[in-house]
């Protein structure tokens, strides 16, 4: 976990508005980064601790929603705050499906903006841990041999010795071999730990 | 022959002469008269005949006028005091002309006082002339009339009813006060023959009265469209007006609510209280813009031409439509001629027309159809007397069949358009003197474009 403070995004074309918001998140002491625009914002530089985006729904160019769905098909992590100066109903589901944190929609209240900026920060938190969590067990994969990654992702099936030793045609000794470097190098302690550590970073049956 | 039958035979002879001289007189006297007489009623013709004509040439606007000529003309050559022509409206007063002589009172309108003349009114509608030589001609059951003539001192009085065709229409009346006077029969022909050349000139008058109420309905019905269209036209830009609004609402809350903690901190940081005040000021300027722009289009008035400045009128609606046409990814260009003469034109109705190219050129837009989508707005010269407003779109283009249906009322070719968009927009180009022209580009998409005649100006 790294200690940088918390960083808030603010994506809106209107002037007025990106100074006004800046403003606020400044004094509420958070390091604030502005954009006027969406691509500007996917070019600039992740931060690296916890952070959130306030993001405005209507832009030219690139809306706010088709930036909250490019940080999703990037698997980027993304605590997002909608803006909008006209919502809709249907509008706010669909970015609230989309995993948004809260829609807003202007004026909104001081108070309001910082309250969803705490939760959408308080998310990307835990997000930001979970990530650390699978760094760490992604680095743990890297460390096993091809025919271990294959034992591992067999062994995560369910799969016994025997079927596993007939599926990569191998005896069923050096399996168990495999089998016992992977549970070391994966640190787990049994096979429902491994599972779980799989599971975690989506580690995919290969096919032989 | 004795000298007595000399006498005698000179005294014949003397009776005689004397009785062919006092012929011979009379017959002169009587032939004076006759003709005196003749030229009278020529006189009398020659004037009918010159009002008659005079009343049906006459056009609705000197109507009033010719019947007031006529009806002087009337009174001087009868010799009569007084005289009224009161048309009658569904039991009201329609056009009244009435005059009397110098120091008599005006006689009321027979019709509308008919409590005062009961007798009279009903003899009147019943298509009857009502003529006297003086009040004691008046039968008994015109008791109440006769009082009422007597005290308007009426000696003599005429009145014909007025029709033609159709029901009574009015009435001509005549009064003498001064002294009596009889009503030849030959004399109430003649008046009658005139009375349905004014009652014609009545009729006339009462349709283009219902004509020119019927315009101006049409005028009023077509205004109240013209606003309708537009509103409903300003309504497809609500959600980005409403943005347009809530931006600088939002800017001057987030503001003021930092500037209040600013405010009260220890140390407060007045410059930059000052700087946030600033900003909502500017912000509250652009809210109130905004405003100001959707009324002025919003707002039902009376249009009116005035001398205008073609390019002021296309960039005030090109900010009204700014923020739509940018959240539809559609990039606008203006390209304004500079030094275009003004035009006269109706500032807002103007606007309707361009607000409505452009919605279609968006509509036409909506659907990628392999062209980036681009919309310009341009004004230019068009000719020496000519400035042309276009807005040109990368859409879709027009159909063949719908260009020449495409102005009609009522035909869309939207799901959800009402047909009226371009309808109005044809008229109020028209309206302004110019046209409304619709045309597919040679690259793909479609230019709608107006013109205007130019105002003529004195060379400075």
């Amino acid at each position: 976990m790294t200690s940088a403070a918390p960083t808030v995004f603010i994506v809106d074309d209107d002037a007025s508005v990106r100074k006004s918001v800046t403003r606020l998140a400044a004094a509420a002491g958070y390091t604030v980064r502005v954009f006027a625009s969406a691509r500007e914002f996917l070019a600039g530089e992740p931060a690296a601790g916890p952070s959130c985006v306030v993001l405005d729904v209507q832009m030219p160019g690139l809306t706010g929603l088709d930036l909250q769905k490019a940080l999703a098909d990037a698997v980027h992590r993304s605590a997002i705050v909608f803006i909008t100066g006209h919502g809709d109903v249907a509008m706010s589901v669909n970015a609230m499906k989309a995993g948004a944190v809260d829609f807003l929609t202007k004026p909104f209240a001081g108070q309001d903006l910082l309250d969803a900026i705490q939760r959408a920060l308080a998310k990307d938190t835990r997000d930001l841990g979970a990530e650390a969590r699978i760094a760490e067990i992604r680095q743990r994969v890297s460390l096993l041999t091809p025919r271990e990654t294959e034992v591992f992702a067999l062994v995560v099936t369910g799969m016994l010795n025997k079927q596993i030793a007939a599926e990569l045609g191998i005896g069923e000794k050096t399996v168990k071999v495999h089998r016992a470097r992977v549970m070391e190098k994966m640190r787990a302690g049994s096979v429902a730990e491994l599972v779980r550590l799989a599971d975690a970073v989506g580690v995919i049956v290969p096919k032989a | 022959m004795g000298p007595s039958s000399y006498a005698v035979v000179a005294v014949v002879l003397i009776v005689v002469e004397t009785a062919l001289v006092v012929w011979l007189l009379f017959q002169r006297a009587h032939g004076r008269r006759a003709q005196r007489l003749l030229e009278d009623r020529w006189r009398f013709e020659a004037l009918l005949a010159e009002l008659s004509a005079k009343l049906i040439h006459v056009d609705g606007g000197g109507l009033d006028a010719a019947l007031e000529g006529a009806l002087r003309q009337m009174i001087a050559f009868l010799g009569v005091d007084r005289g009224n022509l009161d048309e009658y409206v569904a039991a009201a007063a329609g056009v009244r002309v009435s005059y009397a002589g110098p120091g008599i009172a005006e006689l009321p309108s027979i019709l509308l006082a008919a409590e005062q003349f009961p007798w009279t009114a009903d003899t009147l509608r019943s298509g009857g002339v009502v003529r006297f030589s003086r009040g004691t001609e008046l039968p008994a059951e015109a008791a109440t009339d006769r009082r009422s003539y007597d005290r308007l001192g009426t000696r003599s009085h005429l009145s014909i009813p007025l029709r033609a065709g159709g029901p009574m229409l009015g009435v001509l009346s005549f009064d003498s006060v001064r002294e009596q006077r009889t009503w030849p029969d030959e004399l109430v022909d003649r008046l009658r023959l005139l009375s349905e050349a004014f009652a014609s000139a009545l009729e006339r008058k009462r349709m283009e009265r219902s004509l020119a109420e019927r315009l101006r309905e049409t005028g009023r019905l077509r205004q109240e469209l013209t606003h309708i269209s537009r509103v409903s036209a300003l309504g497809e830009l609500t959600a980005s007006l409403a943005h347009e609004l809530n931006q600088p609402l939002a800017a001057i809350l987030n503001n003021a609510e930092v500037a209040q903690c600013l405010v009260e901190a220890d140390v407060p940081n007045i410059a930059e209280v000052r700087e946030i005040l600033k900003d909502i000021v500017a912000d509250d300027k652009r809210a109130a813009d905004v405003i100001r722009r959707l009324r002025s289009l919003l707002k039902k008035d009376q249009p009116e031409q005035v001398p205008v400045d073609i390019n002021d009128v296309v960039s005030e609606l090109a900010e009204v439509i700014r923020h739509d046409v940018s959240v539809r990814n559609v990039p606008m260009s203006l390209e304004l001629a500079s030094g275009l003469p003004r035009v006269r034109g109706d500032r807002v109705q103007l606007q309707q027309v361009v607000l409505n190219m452009v919605l279609n050129g968006l509509e036409a837009m909506r659907e990628p159809n392999g062209h980036d989508p681009a919309l310009v707005i341009r004004t230019s010269r068009a000719g020496a007397a000519s400035v042309a407003v276009a807005v040109e779109d990368s859409g879709t283009g027009i159909e063949m069949r719908d260009l020449d249906r495409m102005f009609q009322p009522l035909y869309t070719t939207k799901a959800d358009g009402l047909g009226m968009g371009l309808a109005i927009a044809r008229t109020i180009v028209d309206a302004h003197g110019g046209q409304l022209l619709a045309s597919n580009n040679a690259g793909g998409g479609a230019t709608f474009q107006f013109t205007l005649p130019v105002v003529a100006e004195p060379a400075s």
